[in-house]
């Protein structure tokens, strides 16, 4: 709630002229049990009326003052200091408007409020209680979801944006004229095995993709060879850390007649081990 | 405000717990004349006020023990034992009146309302020292604050009479507030 609002809506104002309604009342004593500033503000709003009423001060009648003492003394409602010595007439005494209480409750309509109203208040006060309490917990399981379903979005998010970023790469690849693209597919014993080789002529370095390749076992990684006038030389092996799509640098090339990819142990072996030969394409 | 307001609420409350004479006496002295005032105002005339405000004392004095301090003002508790005691005075008046004459109607348009403050504020006339701050305070503010805090009305019955939606009850409450506050200001 936005307590500057509440504050300011005049709801304090009526609440001390006596306007709002039970339920207002309710709401407002547990607010202020919980806010200082809105303790503040009806104790500030109280104060006024007392100053007002100070203002607007009546001189009572002169006789009032004994008139309404005696009658006191006769409902029994003093304590008399000398009683005080007297023991144990004492509590009877003293006792005896307590006791009698209840009845001119029931007797005395506006008082009578004041009971069954302190209740109506904690009933509502509880009510509210355990409402807030309910609702702060549905809040919280709520933003637990919420944040739990914002983690997700942003998990894919990156993802995507990664894809993007490798596509965004071999795009710049694919258009530099220089760059020639070599694909080498399975053979036959892995016919759906898929890798890209992109060439720069200029350059003459070399940049490989794995676009269909199963993930190398631990301790093994992918060797790219180049064929060159019939014999095999090493282009390097396929980055352990890098992305399967990513296109990765490789060594450079100068000369060759078509491309191969062997599963070697990692590190890579300096001639290739022909029955783990997975894919190969000639230019 | 004034001077004889030496004793803080919880001491005061503290003494009248007592019930004894000096705790009597404390009270009458510093608090009388204020809720003196807020009966004259509901209560129209010196005889019947007189009554009232005996009555207020005697409930202070006997309620004090159901006073709970931690939600609320002594002075405000006393107040309003002294505003519902004169407005039940009040309404069990008019009651009477009621089956007497003819029933009163209902709808009461603003110019009867300032005919009748007129009026009351010449019965107001019998008393002595009679001050009314609020008379400064814009109309349709003034008129508010005593129709609820001096007679008892509730917010509907107020809509109706002054023709006025609730919510402009509750901006003209807020803002006859700050007229209050600042008009107080100035008499400190």
């Amino acid at each position: 709630m936005d307590i500057e609002a509440y504050i300011s809506s005049g709801i304090i104002e009526l609440y001390v002229l006596g306007l709002a309604s039970e339920e207002e009342v309710s709401i407002l004593n547990c607010i202020r049990q919980n806010n200082s500033a809105v303790d503040l503000a009806i104790t500030e709003a109280e104060k006024m009326l007392e100053d007002l009423a100070e203002l607007q001060a009546v001189a009572m009648p002169m006789p009032l003052k004994e008139k309404i003492w005696t009658r006191l003394k006769s409902e029994n409602l003093i304590t008399e200091d000398e009683q005080s010595d007297l023991g144990p007439i004492v509590p009877t005494v003293t006792k005896q408007p307590v006791g009698e209480l209840p009845n001119s409750i029931a007797e005395e309509k506006p008082t009578e409020m004041v009971p069954v109203r302190t209740y109506g208040w904690a009933i509502a006060a509880s009510l509210l209680f355990v409402l807030s309490a309910g609702a702060n917990l549905f809040f919280y399981q709520q933003q637990k979801e919420n944040s739990q379903m914002l983690a997700q979005a942003n998990a894919q998010l990156d993802s995507q944006q990664a894809t993007l970023a490798v596509l965004q790469d071999k795009w710049t690849l694919v258009q530099n004229p220089a760059i020639k693209t070599i694909s080498l597919k399975g053979i036959e014993s892995k016919p759906d095995l898929h890798a890209i080789v992109y060439w720069d002529q200029q350059s003459k370095a070399v940049f490989l993709s794995l676009e269909h390749m199963p993930l190398p076992p631990k301790g093994k990684q992918y060797q790219l060879w180049a064929m060159v006038d019939g014999k095999p030389v090493s282009a390097g092996v396929f980055p352990v850390a890098a992305k399967a799509q990513m296109a990765s640098k490789m060594l450079d090339v100068a000369k060759a007649q078509a491309f191969a990819i062997t599963l070697e142990d990692e590190g890579g072996k300096p001639a290739p081990t022909l029955t783990e030969l997975c894919v190969m394409g000639s230019i | 405000m004034s001077p004889l307001h030496n004793l803080s609420e919880e001491t005061l409350i503290l003494l009248l717990k007592k019930k004894n004479q000096q705790a009597f006496s404390y009270l009458y002295d510093n608090y009388a004349d204020s809720l003196y005032g807020v009966v004259c105002r509901i209560v129209n005339s010196a005889e019947h006020a007189e009554e009232v405000i005996q009555d207020v004392f005697v409930k202070i004095w006997k309620y004090i023990d159901l006073f709970d301090e931690d939600k609320g003002r002594l002075y405000t508790w006393m107040i309003n034992i002294a505003r519902n005691a004169a407005l039940d005075y009040r309404k069990s008046k008019s009651a009477k009146d009621e089956l007497k004459n003819q029933p009163l109607s209902n709808i009461v348009n603003r110019e009867e309302e300032q005919d009748r403050s007129q009026n009351e504020r010449n019965a107001q006339a019998d008393f002595i020292g009679f001050k009314n701050i609020l008379d400064n305070l814009k109309p349709e503010c003034r008129i508010l604050i005593e129709m609820a805090y001096y007679e008892g009305y509730t917010q509907q019955e107020i809509a109706q009479q002054l023709d006025i939606p609730l919510g402009t009850i509750k901006t003209r409450t807020k803002a006859a507030f700050l007229q209050l506050k600042t008009m107080l200001k100035d008499y400190r």
